[in-house]
């Protein structure tokens, strides 16, 4: 482990204060030993850096998928106080609720093993990669109630079923949003991508349930072995990324004049209570709401296409869940005793709620929430429930994916596009993407290890885990 | 005048190094350009852009993000700048094409400019600068 960094118990660390300067809390983050070996000196100094915000409680948190990000580290989690505290856009990042759902079939793997012509047609019918457009249009009036409503909009607009917003997080629409502190530029980016996919590491996987750990759970949730799902993983688009670069430029003057020291130029902030930091939140939760209403639009042509392929019906692919990873928001949680309002920011983390949390539907209360892992292309992805254990210590948070170990750079130099898809066929995985470079890119060799990743998570117990599914075709941007 | 990508995990880090200040600015747009949409990239089109910033970290992340906006809204992919710099106001003409999905699809999204990391330093050799893309 990194000079500095202390060992206080299984998979658990402390970065002391002091590690940098003017520190008001200690670092923690959840590793083990061998995925000690792969962290950066850059993610901890980062997770150090938030820990100098201020208004910043308890500590200043990172999961197990924790690495070198901006602004906050990747896998970070940090709670300000709502009244002295701040909030920054470095601890969402641009792509402001990038987040993954899961979406049942009545399907069993031996019907769709195989099928390639399957995972063409979703490959042409949802619009991935660069430049892509969607083919649901939305009007300018529409983006309006899109900011606003979030997936309840895409609902009504015949885009999914009432049930789907039981199953979302914050019921699929922050209500905080406000569509005056988005830019025009912001609204014009959002006009055309609803329904679209993006690059980098977001996808769309056909997956099978192959393992359950947790029947009562699984059958809670609505998972059975050998069923296929099909696991969505996008966010707000180009929408979400003006936000976050309209307001780190507006919050970098309210850094200074709010007289903040920062370590960080992408730390820039505003106290929560600032007209700044309040425009954030407000353009920050509609962007949210953008990402859920285009979750469920992708939702809606993927269920389209296996309705039509299968001759299932739409009403038989129901919702598991869907949660945010990029996102801040304000929740109450206990502190000392006492029940407290925070801004909670997840930077590539998810909310785990244990059970009896607010915002967890009657049939869920006792079990607490789903939790969505994706793993990475070609491997196994994972359903945990949240805990009280969550609640306790990180501010009800868990991990998000396995986390990157290798660069573009490297994972270019030492993989082959073509190489890959081939071993992944051989694996019974098809693979459809744009370009070799998207492959390479995302690779299973370039990230740690999910199952790793996982385990922390469940030994620790901000999180448990429920089921794995492998993957059995996947489209990337 | 030359880039290079930079080992970092999460994102993509690009090393530019240049003899002008302007030079550097037109030298990470086109690697911006690159990791985007690839090499195979027309000059069909100009656009003209005009930023101002309070320092030239700022004023490289501000022309950057106008780009990025410029090219999705309206399309376009672009081949090379004209830059041309007075104290912290950027002027440019943007030489381009209209996106083709054949030849532009297969490169990342560059979702914005970080500002951790970014740094221009200037000595006897020239321009140097280390820029984030969130990708």
């Amino acid at each position: 482990m990194l000079e500095g960094v202390k060992q206080i118990g299984v998979n658990e660390w402390e970065v002391p204060i002091g590690y940098v300067a003017g520190m008001r809390v200690p670092g923690r983050f959840f590793l083990s030993e061998s995925l000690g070996k792969t962290l950066e000196p850059g993610a901890v100094q980062q997770l150090a850096n938030v820990a100098t915000l201020p208004g910043i409680v308890k500590n200043s948190l990172a999961m197990p998928d924790i690495h070198w990000g901006y602004g906050f580290p990747i896998g970070g989690v940090a709670a300000f106080s709502v009244d002295e505290g701040i909030i920054s856009p470095g601890g969402v990042g641009f792509d402001i609720n990038c987040g993954v759902r899961l979406l049942s079939t009545p399907l069993q793997y031996k019907d769709v093993t195989g099928r390639r012509d399957l995972i063409d047609e979703l490959f042409r019918t949802v619009p991935t990669g660069v430049g892509a457009k969607s083919a649901l249009k939305v009007s300018q009036q529409a983006l309006e109630s899109m900011v606003v409503k979030g997936a309840q909009w895409a609902v009504k607009a015949g885009y999914g079923v009432e049930r789907d917003l039981m199953r979302c997080e914050e019921g699929g629409f922050m209500k905080t949003a406000d569509s005056h502190a988005l830019s025009a530029k912001a609204k014009q980016r959002g006009v055309p991508q609803g329904g679209t996919l993006g690059s980098g590491n977001h996808f769309l996987e056909v997956q099978v349930v192959h393992e359950i750990f947790d029947p009562a759970a699984a059958k809670t949730f609505g998972l059975t072995l050998g069923q296929v799902c099909c696991m969505i993983h996008c966010g707000s688009r180009g929408l979400g990324h003006q936000v976050c670069t309209d307001h780190l430029k507006a919050l970098e003057s309210a850094t200074r004049k709010y007289q903040i020291a920062i370590p960080d130029r992408q730390l820039a902030c505003a106290p929560l209570t600032s007209p700044e930091g309040m425009a954030y939140f407000g353009a920050m939760a509609a962007a949210a709401n953008y990402a859920w209403a285009n979750r469920q639009m992708i939702t809606h042509t993927t269920r389209q296409v296996l309705a039509k392929m299968f001759r299932i019906d739409y009403e038989e692919m129901p919702l598991i869940y869907d949660v945010a990873h990029n996102v801040a928001k304000i929740e109450e949680h206990v502190l000392e005793g006492k029940r407290m309002k925070v801004c909670v920011h997840r930077k590539g983390a998810t909310r785990s709620f244990g059970p009896g949390s607010a915002d967890l539907p009657t049939d869920l209360e006792s079990i607490g929430q789903p939790v969505i892992i994706p793993g990475s292309m070609g491997t196994s992805s994972f359903i945990l429930r949240g805990t009280q254990i969550a609640m306790d210590r990180t501010f009800g948070s868990t991990c998000h994916g396995a986390g990157r170990i290798m660069s573009r750079t490297q994972a270019k130099k030492k993989l082959r596009g073509k190489e890959i898809v081939a071993n992944l066929l051989k694996e019974g995985i098809i693979v459809r993407a744009h370009s070799d470079n998207a492959i390479t890119d995302e690779a299973p060799d370039v990230y740690k290890s999910s199952d790793e990743v996982v385990n922390v998570v469940h030994e620790v117990g901000i999180s448990k885990l429920v089921a794995r599914l492998s993957p059995i075709g996947v489209i990337k941007g | 005048m030359s880039f290079e990508e930079i080992s970092h995990t999460a994102d993509i880090k690009i090393r530019a190094r240049a003899p002008t200040l302007e030079a550097l600015f037109s030298e990470t747009f086109n690697a911006m350009m690159q990791i985007m949409y690839g090499t195979n990239r027309a000059s069909e089109i100009v656009r003209k852009i005009r930023v101002e910033s309070s320092d030239d970290e700022s004023l490289i992340a501000d022309f950057l993000s106008e780009v990025l906006f410029i090219s999705e809204v309206e399309s376009l992919v672009f081949s090379d700048a004209s830059i041309n710099l007075d104290g912290l106001c950027l002027t440019a003409d943007l030489r381009g094409e209209l996106f083709d999905p054949v030849r532009h699809s297969g490169g990342s999204e560059v979702k914005g400019i970080s500002y951790s990391g970014l740094e221009i330093k200037h000595d006897a050799n020239g321009y140097m600068l280390d820029i984030i893309f969130d990708v």
